[in-house]
C-alpha cells in the first residue's frame, strides 16, 4: 500500500509519505494530528492537494496521472468514529446496504453474511431499529456493514473511543476476530496504546500532520519521543500467551509465553482458543536486583535491562525476561538500585496485575 | 352545513389548482433546495435571493411581472399562444401565479431539512458503493421527508391564499378563475357579506389545518 498525500488543514498541512503492507496498520497519534483526515482522504471523502494513493497495486488517486476515483469505486470500507448507521433503516437494512454492491470478478471470495453476523454476535439485533442499539452494538453493526460491502481495505476510525472502558474490553476481541477471520487489510486509527499493541502489526505514528515514525509497534512505541507524547496515556505491556491450566481454588491460571517462560494470571475458565492476550501496566511491575524470597507476588521473572531511557523524573526500562517488558520507575528508584543497560534484574508481577484482553 | 353550488365550485377549484401547483413545484423545489443545501456553484447567492423575492415583493408586482412574461405580446406568450396554450385569464394563470408565489416557502423548508441531514451518512453510503442517485433517494430524501412534507403543506396553504398575483395574471372571472381569496374580495365589493363570511370560514379552517400539520411534522422531526 502506498500513501503519499498533502492536504491543507486549518492550522497545519497534513503531509504523509508511507508505504506499508500489513494485516492491521495502526495510525497512532494524539487528537487533532490529522488521523481522521487521512482516512477521509483514503476513502475519497476529502480533496487532496497532491499525492498518490495505491491499494493492492491499484491507483485510487494520483495527482500526477490525474486519477481520482469516487468513494463508491474505491472498494474501501469505512467505519467512522460515530458509526454513522442510517437512523431510518433497521439493523438488517443497514447491514445489507453495502452488500448489494456490484461484485467485481476478481473478488471471487464471497463473504457469508451469517458468518459475519456470528463472528460479531449480532444476529439477534437484525430486526431492531438502529436507534435502539447500545454503543457497542452500534459499532459491531457498523463493522458488519463495512465488511459485507466486501472491501479491499477496511478503515476503522477510533472504533472504541466513544465506548466506556468495560465495553472497550468486550469489543476489542471482536476486532481481533475480524482481523483473523476475514483477510481484509485494516487501517486502524487510535490514540490508545493498548489497541495498537493488541491489534496492529505495523504502526504509523503521526503528529501535527507529519509522520514521525513507522514500523513494528513494539519497537516503535518504545522510543523516548513516543513516551513523552504519551505522557498521559496508559503505558502497557501486551503479551501473547498460551493457556496451560486453570486452578479455581488457587484463583489463578497458568500460561506460557512464546519463549517458554510461565506466568500466573487471574483465574479464568478454559478459553475457547488456547492463545490469549494479556496485559499489564508498566507501572505495576516491580524491579529487584536480587531474587526476593518471601513475597506474595505470583510471578518473579529473571531478566536483563536491554534498554533504559531517562525522562524527567522517571526511567523507562525495556527488560528482556522471556518477552520484552516495559517498566516505568521513578528516577529515584532507578538510581537507588543503580540500574543501567545490561543490569540483571528480577521483575515482580502480582498475578492480579494481569488482565486478559 | 349545506353550501351553495357556487361555494362548492369555488372551494374545489381553489383546492384542486392549489394541489396541482404544489405537485408541479415539488420536484423543482426539491432539486433546487438540494443544490442550495449541498453544492457550491457560481452565482448561488443571486439565485437564492431571486427565488425568495416573491416572498417579500408585493404580490401584485410579481403578478405584473408574470403578466409581462406570459402575456400574448411577450415572446413566450406569443410562442405558447401559437401552440394553443393560453396562460392569461384562465385556470393556467391561476396555477402559474400560485406556483410562483408558493415556491419560496417550499424551497426554504426543504433546504433546511436537507441541511439537517448529516452529510457523513451520505459519505459513508458512498463508501458502501451507493451511486449519488441511490444516496439521494435511499438516504437523503427519507431522512428529510418530514421537512419536505411540511414544506409542501406550507406551499399549498400559501397557494390557497394567493390573491395579488392571481388577480393580475388570471383576473377574477366567476366560474373560471375565481379562487376563495378572489371570491371573498368580490363578495365584499358587492356587499354580499354573509357569502363572504362562509368563504372566510372555509379559508381559516383550511389554513389552520395545513399550517398545524406542517408545524406538527417539523416539531416531531426535531425529536428524531
Amino acid at each position: 500500500m502506498l500513501l503519499r498525500c498533502r492536504i491543507p488543514l486549518a492550522s497545519f498541512e497534513l503531509d504523509i509519505d508511507a508505504s506499508f503492507d500489513a494485516r492491521v496498520t495502526a495510525i497512532f497519534g494524539p487528537s487533532g494530528s490529522g488521523k481522521t483526515t487521512l482516512l477521509d482522504a483514503l476513502a475519497g471523502l476529502r480533496n487532496i492537494t497532491a499525492g498518490e494513493i495505491e491499494v493492492g497495486g491499484r491507483a485510487l488517486f494520483s495527482s500526477a496521472r490525474g486519477i481520482n476515483l469516487p468513494p463508491r469505486k474505491r472498494d474501501i470500507g469505512y467505519v467512522p468514529q460515530e458509526g454513522a448507521l442510517f437512523p431510518h433503516l433497521s439493523v438488517q437494512k443497514n447491514i445489507l446496504f453495502g452488500a448489494e454492491r456490484d461484485t467485481d470478478a476478481d473478488k471471487s471470495d464471497p463473504i457469508d453474511i451469517n458468518h459475519v453476523l456470528e463472528i460479531l454476535e449480532i444476529p439477534h439485533l437484525l430486526p431492531r431499529p438502529v436507534t435502539q442499539l447500545s454503543g457497542g452494538e452500534a459499532q459491531r453493526v457498523a463493522l458488519a456493514r463495512a465488511i459485507l460491502s466486501r472491501p479491499l481495505l477496511l478503515l476503522l476510525d477510533e472504533p472504541l473511543a466513544a465506548l466506556d472502558i468495560g465495553l472497550k474490553e468486550r469489543i476489542l476481541p471482536y476486532l481481533a476476530r475480524v482481523r483473523d477471520e476475514f483477510k481484509i487489510p485494516m487501517i486502524y486509527v487510535t490514540h490508545n496504546l493498548t489497541e495498537v499493541l493488541t491489534l496492529a502489526d505495523w504502526v504509523l505514528m503521526i503528529r501535527q500532520g507529519r509522520l514521525i515514525a513507522a514500523g513494528v509497534p513494539k519497537e516503535k512505541l518504545i522510543s523516548a519521543e513516543t513516551v513523552t507524547q504519551l505522557a498521559d496515556e496508559q503505558f502497557e505491556n501486551v503479551l501473547t500467551v498460551t493457556f496451560i491450566q486453570a486452578n479455581r481454588e488457587a484463583g489463578n491460571t497458568q500460561v506460557r509465553l512464546e519463549s517458554g517462560t510461565e506466568l500466573f494470571i487471574p483465574y479464568l475458565p478454559y478459553p475457547e482458543k488456547p492463545e490469549l492476550q494479556i496485559r499489564v501496566s508498566a507501572d505495576d511491575i516491580l524491579v529487584a536486583t536480587e531474587r526476593p524470597n518471601s513475597i506474595s507476588a505470583g510471578n518473579i521473572l529473571a531478566g536483563t535491562i536491554c534498554k533504559m531511557e531517562r525522562l524527567e523524573g522517571e526511567a523507562i526500562l525495556t527488560v528482556l525476561a522471556g518477552d520484552e517488558f516495559l517498566v516505568r520507575l521513578t528516577s529515584s528508584a532507578a538510581n537507588r538500585l543503580g540500574l543501567k543497560e545490561g543490569t540483571a534484574v528480577f521483575l515482580i508481577i502480582k498475578t492480579r496485575s494481569f488482565t486478559v484482553i | 352545513m349545506i353550501f351553495s353550488f357556487e361555494t362548492w365550485q369555488i372551494t374545489l377549484f381553489s383546492i384542486s389548482v392549489g394541489l396541482a401547483s404544489t405537485l408541479l413545484i415539488l420536484p423543482f423545489g426539491i432539486a433546487l433546495a438540494w443544490l442550495f443545501a449541498r453544492k457550491e456553484w457560481p452565482l448561488k447567492g443571486v439565485v437564492e435571493t431571486a427565488v425568495l423575492l416573491p416572498l417579500v415583493m408585493p404580490p401584485v408586482s410579481t403578478g405584473l411581472i408574470l403578466l409581462k412574461i406570459f402575456g400574448r405580446r411577450s415572446p413566450l406568450g406569443q410562442w405558447l399562444y401559437e401552440r394553443g396554450i393560453e396562460i392569461v385569464f384562465n385556470w393556467k394563470g391561476v396555477l402559474i401565479a400560485m406556483s410562483v408565489m408558493s415556491f419560496p416557502l417550499l424551497v426554504r423548508s426543504v433546504r433546511t431539512s436537507f441541511a439537517e441531514v448529516n452529510p457523513r451518512l451520505e459519505q459513508i453510503a458512498a463508501t458502501l458503493g451507493a451511486s449519488p442517485l441511490r444516496i439521494f433517494f435511499v438516504i437523503t430524501i427519507p431522512l428529510a421527508y418530514k421537512g419536505i412534507v411540511a414544506g409542501a403543506l406550507l406551499a399549498f396553504s400559501r397557494a390557497l391564499g394567493e390573491f395579488g398575483a392571481t388577480i393580475l395574471l388570471a383576473g377574477n372571472i366567476p366560474g373560471k378563475t375565481q379562487t376563495l381569496a378572489l371570491a371573498i374580495y368580490n363578495y365584499v365589493q358587492l356587499g354580499k357579506d354573509p357569502d363572504a363570511f362562509i368563504l372566510l370560514g372555509i379559508t381559516v379552517a383550511l389554513a389552520f389545518l395545513f399550517v398545524w400539520c406542517s408545524e406538527w411534522l417539523l416539531r416531531s422531526g426535531k425529536k428524531m
